[in-house]
């Protein structure tokens, strides 16, 4: 297959030859990062342009090493430090960018849709890092090479989603992306968290933890968001924790060989206990490194169209 | 493609792998440093796989990998078609190692500054020295084959194939290949 875009914006405009091939690629990258020299030339000469307005770590430092390790010369920009501030608009501002000649630019913004909107009007390359509660396409596509790796194919594949769905862009970005491949989609948590609209879209809504479980081949932890407790989704941590987080007793409910997944930073205890975090079913620290390795090739596939 | 010339058969090509492995047999057999065989993807590594094997009658083990070049290509961005990136392997050390790269055509050289570049990111080799079944006799780059199995002189719009496998598209052989 031929990769023709100049974007990355969502996993839902993406066939599934098109995730296919992203993963293909991202598995050639992977292997790159085992070498003495961690690095290779393919990017050498292009700028790109992290352009973080909502903030973030371990995307950015992610995108940051992927980035480095194709010989791309990176410049980090924040919102903070940005002239936002002074009241420039968004287009304006990353207009400013592209005119330095950059060829990508990485960007995350609280606002769903404004990579989208500034695609439109940059002939560079522009990668979704993040966007409200609409996307967060990379983190999907790493999710779905470390389930490929683990588990040999999505079609026929159990994956339960636990947590808070209703805002989390890595929730609709694996549900797109797993549809897609043939795996079938439980969503589970409390029911204000996880509305019976998502049925709609062909997953399974779950609101017992248990019955969300106990089939499942992968499930994927969602952090619960301290800062949606005051809005009152649930009634405290405490409570959540004991409805819907993962421990060592709810392991005995499972399959032998699930895997736990979980995008971090983890509520260590909240949705998820340590004893399961750091055990033998748990491929958390495996998602990190497998990121790196999908962000390089995404850079790459969109860095080699263009021109 | 509208024309489609057979150069030499599969006869032909086994002859020429048993040519060049008693040349580096006669080379680098017994070298305490060890040897190992590299195949440049794709047709690079079916040649290294047989002469791999043609070694062993000579009594050499040598090491084997595979070698991608397409994150090293000095017309990345710039092509209309991106092409797959295929697997590399290179399973064991190669410090020190006498490393014999092989490809099945030297055309433009630009493959193997590539992948001196690439092998060379995986440490430091004793010596590398390069394997072709055709030698087209034109590189734009000052890089020259250690051991060939042909000279061929073509037109430098003619595409030489080398093909190894009975199923493939015109069978096993070297061709000659003009694309409309």
């Amino acid at each position: 297959m031929q990769w023709t875009r100049k974007d990355l914006l969502s996993i839902y405009d993406l066939s599934a030859e098109e995730i296919t091939c992203i993963l293909d690629t991202a598995e050639k990258f992977k292997e790159v990062s085992e070498r003495r020299v961690k690095k290779v030339p393919a990017l050498r000469g292009m700028t790109v342009v992290n352009f973080f307005v909502e903030p973030s770590t371990r995307t950015r430092v992610s995108f940051e090493l992927a980035e480095q390790r194709l010989s791309a010369d990176v410049v980090n920009m924040q919102a903070q430090a940005s002239s936002l501030l002074k009241g420039e608009t968004l287009l304006d501002t990353v207009k400013n960018i592209e005119a330095l000649q950059v060829d990508l630019v990485v960007m995350r913004h609280s606002a769903p849709g404004a990579q989208n909107f500034i695609a439109k009007h940059l002939n560079c390359g522009v990668v979704n890092a993040g966007d409200g509660a609409h996307e967060h396409p990379t983190q999907a596509l790493l999710d779905l090479f470390t389930i490929r790796e683990k588990k040999g194919g999505f079609k026929g594949l159990n994956v339960t989603i636990l947590g808070d769905i209703l805002h989390s862009r890595v929730a609709r970005s694996n549900i797109w992306g797993l549809l897609k491949l043939g795996a079938n989609v439980t969503l589970a948590g409390p029911s204000t968290l996880v509305p019976r609209e998502f049925e709609e879209i062909g997953c399974r809504v779950c609101h017992n933890l248990k019955d969300a479980v106990k089939d499942a081949d992968v499930v994927n932890l969602l952090r619960i968001q301290h800062e949606r407790q005051t809005v009152g989704f649930f009634p405290s941590t405490g409570e959540y924790s004991s409805w819907f987080g993962i421990k060592g007793a709810t392991m005995d409910l499972m399959k032998k060989d699930v895997l736990i997944m979980h995008p971090g930073p983890i509520n260590r205890d909240v949705e998820l206990a340590s004893e399961v975090a750091d055990g033998s079913n748990s491929v958390i620290l495996e998602q990190v490194t497998n990121g790196l390795a999908v962000r390089m090739a995404v850079l790459f596939l969109i860095a080699g169209v263009q021109k | 493609m509208n024309s489609c010339k057979q150069l030499f058969d599969a006869a032909g090509i086994e002859e020429a792998i048993s040519r060049i492995a008693g040349k580096i047999a006669a080379d680098f057999a017994g070298d305490p440093r060890g040897v190992a065989l590299v195949g440049i993807q794709q047709m690079g590594v079916p040649l290294a796989e047989k002469l791999c094997e043609a070694l062993k009658s000579h009594g050499m083990d040598p090491e084997f990998g595979k070698l991608d070049i397409t994150m090293y290509r000095d017309d990345f961005g710039t092509r209309d078609i991106l092409p797959m990136i295929n697997e590399t392997n290179i399973g064991f050390a190669v410090d020190d190692k006498v490393i014999i790269l092989v490809d099945d055509v030297l055309s433009s050289g630009r493959t193997i500054r590539a992948a001196l570049d690439a092998l060379t990111d995986f440490g430091r080799p004793g010596l590398i020295r390069l394997t072709v079944m055709v030698d087209r006799g034109e590189p734009e780059f000052p890089i020259r084959a250690d051991y060939v199995g042909f000279n061929v002189s073509l037109p430098a719009d003619r595409k030489v194939k080398v093909r190894f496998d009975e199923t493939a598209e015109f069978g096993c052989g070297i061709f000659d290949v003009q694309w409309k």
